[in-house]
């Protein structure tokens, strides 16, 4: 059996081998670590889908691999069945080693958070079973490379038909067009994505040197040319008088201090969007384009971006609307420490539906953030600045927090957006000493 | 002696050889197709399939004679010339190898007659009448097939002790033969032979005949086995073989009990060995599998970069409609197209009386996989058309995926079912589901709706049954 390189993460299409752990002839047990990749997230490791006698290693260390490609080979030895319930990966027809640059579209597929449909659908059988299709069919999307796993069969028993398999081929089209310059252009670019923005000699005006963009880099620059493309967005402004608040942390953050919790502006803002989240659903869903519906979310995880040396990354806190405080300022700390060492692993960069983004602590103020699709809203947090306001007719100084909500249209409207907002800031602006208080 | 050159070499003139060598003339490459035997066509036109069936067909005329009586019609003993049987089987035989041959000629793909051994991985060397000849070739094929296999201990160096390749030539019709192995070649050649007028008994080492095919497609051959031959035994072991006079004395062991006997003549039909000594394969890369048998990637190319292998010397189900397949796939391979030998559905049938015919996933194979299926079957008594044939003893059943009713594999017995089966490979690789096959009107009276019916059971309204969901 091939073992390709499956789809890690929402995004993730290529990485580094790092290090191979197992040598050809040996045996390896199912899910053993067998690779280490570093992709534009995060060093992993690659588990083996079956049990088996590695026959070949394909790959080198320090080869860049992309999605699909057969990483190693597995002789899971005479009599093993192939396992049911295995992995998607190893389920699929082992295709051969040679997977040029046609296999392109179904990567570029995956790497679209919009259309949940083409990226996400698997087609999976208990028994084990390639899907439907006329070999007439499975001959064409030999041809082009489709993998027909991935395309849904609209006739009886889930049968792909022509139709089928044209309707993918143009949205592959329609999204490999959507893919703005700057976006990641592999080498062996085939023609269906749009060539990159010609080369400019910047040497000609003085001298110059060049850095090739980190995995990482390339990761923001396509992920945000997605969003900013695709998302028809607003930006909404306000103010939130946090100067209580920050009365209160100062209050309680040595209590949070001896057990180890640095009570961050943050963490508080964590607690009241996880309330407010779930009075607003809709700013925690997504929009599945493909099925015409909006899907909400049950849970609320907030993705928090954190500056890293390498660039901008964004773990994922899970189920705020569930946590205390202490909870959460403890996770948050933990979480952001891990970033920034690069410990992160692909889960834990997956599933957000609602992000914040908070520039308080480096001195910046209102800004307009880019949506992390297919999330539909992200809160853009400045730093609190003492400001003359008028109080009950008086002038007053108090701490204001430049806030900015930026919101999908497709998803919601002005007059969501402002009630949601004035629920956060009513959050911070009332903020209950009770909150504060361990239990 | 510089050597010939040509594009795609093809080594063996079987069913995937020629099939190979003439379709990558099609494409317009210059191809060799190398055979050691004079004439063309490999196991199966000159010593496996169609000669094969040629004697199944003679000889089931015979069988219908002597059945006929109680319709009314009866015909005096049969006056068997064997002779003029073996004539005609060959002048078939003949007629298939001319014509491949002719069909070589039109499309210039250069035959030679001889011995390959392969010098390296480019280069064949061929032990022809005239001497050595060496080709130097881009691409090579190996179609070299495979061979009945004969253990070293009943290879006795009697012709009494025969495989299916002599059993074909009809040296006799032995008074009492031994059929050692009941596989689909035991059973064919048995059959044959029992028609003929021998007291045929088949032993077989497992505990049932057609191993690895359903238990209830085998019954209905087992039956009309057991009255046709004298004997079927089973779970049985052969210990030794020795000549004895005219006749062959083996030794048998079951249930620990040993037993001696004579028969005039013993057929060794235990299996098949691929044709790969002596072919030079150390001075290439080509490696083997642990039976024995080329290992190749899904585009048939084996681990060396230059040589592609298909048909029986690469193991599976040595079947000649799978090398006719791979024959087309290697040569797609090798133009650089994308093609590859995965999901394809292969038959399987066993000419027997009656015939065993299946296609995709059987429920055996679903029981070994814990795959959930569904099954739904049609016995023949319900048929019209099989009660017109005398042959109410089949069975066409659908193997179904449960929740999309998607049909994974289709079996039938029964006379004719080799016939049938085509359709279920066709549903097969389709993607039907029980409901197409089951509103696609077929032909009455005909076996072929058996398989409609089928379909119709599974949703409990086959129109001639009473089936489970509805009783």
């Amino acid at each position: 059996m091939d073992v390709k390189l499956p789809q890690l993460a929402e995004g993730v299409e290529s990485g580094t081998v790092v290090s191979i752990l197992v040598a050809e002839g040996q045996e390896v047990k199912k899910d053993q670590p067998f690779m280490e990749l570093e992709t534009q997230k995060a060093v992993g490791s690659i588990p083996a889908p079956s049990a088996g006698v590695v026959t070949k290693i394909h790959v080198k260390q320090g080869m860049e691999v992309s999605v699909g490609q057969v990483l190693i080979s597995i002789d899971a030895g005479s009599g093993a069945a192939a396992p049911t319930g295995a992995p998607a990966t190893a389920q699929r027809p082992s295709k051969p080693a040679v997977q040029p640059a046609t296999a392109e579209p179904q990567q570029s597929v995956s790497a679209t958070p919009r259309s949940a449909s083409p990226s996400d659908y698997r087609y999976e059988s208990k028994s084990g079973m390639p899907p439907p299709a006329a070999p007439s069919i499975r001959k064409i999307a030999t041809d082009l490379g489709i993998d027909l796993t991935r395309v849904k069969g609209s006739e009886s028993g889930g049968r792909i038909a022509l139709g089928d398999l044209r309707d993918y081929v143009q949205r592959l089209q329609q999204i490999a067009l959507q893919r703005a310059p700057g976006a990641e252009q592999p080498s062996g670019q085939s023609a269906q994505t749009p060539p990159p923005a010609e080369s400019i000699d910047f040497a000609k005006w003085g001298p110059i040197h060049r850095e090739k963009m980190s995995p990482l880099r390339r990761t923001v620059s396509r992920r945000m040319v997605e969003s900013w493309t695709m998302i028809p967005k607003i930006n909404q402004f306000a103010d939130g008088d946090i100067s209580n608040l920050l009365a209160l942390r100062k209050k309680y953050a040595p209590v949070y201090e001896k057990k180890g919790a640095h009570l961050t502006l943050t963490a508080l803002l964590l607690l009241v969007l996880g309330r407010a989240l779930k009075k607003h659903p809709r700013a925690n869903s997504s929009l599945d384009e493909s099925a015409m519906e909006l899907v909400y979310k049950d849970y609320c995880h907030i993705g928090v971006a954190v500056d890293t040396e390498g660039g901008l990354i964004v773990p994922i806190l899970r189920d705020v609307d569930r946590k205390n405080l202490l909870q959460l300022s403890q996770e948050l700390q933990a979480l952001t420490e891990k970033t920034r060492q690069r410990k992160i692993s692909i889960e834990e960069l997956q599933g957000g539906s609602f992000t914040i983004s908070n520039q308080g602590s480096i001195g910046g103020s209102h800004f307009t953030p880019i949506i992390y699709a297919p999330q539909v809203a992200i809160l853009g947090v400045g730093q609190g600045q003492p400001k003359p306001v008028a109080i009950n007719g008086k002038i007053g100084i108090r701490t204001i927090l430049p806030l900015c909500l930026a919101y999908d249209h497709r998803v919601l409207d002005g007059a969501d957006a402002v009630r949601f907002l004035k629920d956060v800031i009513s959050g911070l602006e009332n903020f209950s000493e009770a909150d504060l208080e361990l239990k | 002696m510089d050597p010939a050159t040509t594009e795609i070499l093809v080594l063996g003139a079987g069913p995937g050889g020629y099939t190979a060598a003439f379709y990558a003339a099609d494409k317009g490459k210059k191809v060799t197709l190398v055979e050691q035997n004079p004439r063309l066509g490999g196991v199966c036109m000159n010593v496996g399939c169609i000669p094969s069936k040629a004697l199944l067909h003679a000889t089931a005329i015979l069988r219908e004679a002597r059945e006929s009586s109680h319709r009314g019609i009866a015909f005096g003993p049969a006056k068997l010339e064997l002779e003029k049987l073996r004539n005609w089987k060959e002048s078939i035989v003949e007629k298939l190898g001319q014509g491949i041959k002719s069909l070589a000629q039109h499309r210039r793909v250069e035959v030679v007659h001889g011995r390959g051994h392969f010098e390296d991985s480019q280069t064949l060397r061929v032990e022809t009448s005239a001497g050595q000849k060496f080709i130097r070739y881009e691409k090579a094929i190996i179609a070299a097939g495979s061979k009945p296999a004969m253990p070293y201990a009943f290879d006795l160096g009697n012709k009494r002790v025969m495989t299916s390749t002599e059993a074909l030539d009809l040296p006799d019709i032995p008074q009492d033969l031994l059929v050692v192995g009941g596989g689909y070649i035991g059973m064919e050649l048995g059959t044959v032979y029992a028609a003929l007028g021998s007291h045929v008994v088949v032993l077989e080492a497992l505990p049932s005949i057609l191993t690895g095919v359903d238990a209830d497609l085998v019954r209905p051959v087992s039956r009309v086995a057991q009255k046709a031959f004298k004997e079927i035994r089973l779970n049985t072991k052969v210990l030794k073989m020795a000549t004895s006079g005219k006749q062959i004395k083996v030794t048998t062991e079951v249930d620990k009990q040993r037993r001696d006997e004579l028969y005039d003549r013993v057929l060794v039909s235990v299996g098949r060995v691929p044709n790969l000594a002596d072919l030079g394969l150390e001075n290439t890369k080509v490696t083997k599998d642990d039976k024995g048998f080329i290992q190749c990637n899904a585009q048939l190319q084996t681990d060396d970069p230059n040589i592609y292998a298909v048909g029986d010397a690469t193991g599976g189900t040595l079947l000649a409609h799978r090398a006719f397949r791979q024959g087309k796939i290697a040569v797609e391979a090798i133009l650089g197209e994308r093609s590859e030998f995965e999901n394809v559905v292969i038959p399987a049938v066993v000419f027997t009386d009656p015939e065993v015919a299946w296609c995709g996933l059987t429920e055996t194979e679903a029981a070994q996989k814990n795959i959930e299926i569904q099954v739904a079957k049609f016995p023949w008594g319900a048929s019209g058309r099989a009660l017109t044939f005398d042959r109410p003893d089949g069975l066409t059943k659908l193997v179904i995926e449960p929740e999309t009713e998607r049909i994974l594999g289709v079996g039938i017995v029964g006379v004719g079912a080799g016939e049938l089966i085509g359709e279920g490979v066709l549903a097969v690789e389709m993607g039907a589901t029980v409901r197409d096959l089951a509103d696609s009107v077929h032909p009455h009276p005909t076996l072929s709706e058996t398989l409609m019916e089928a379909a119709e059971s599974f949703f409990g309204t086959a129109t001639h049954t009473v089936s489970r969901r509805s009783s």
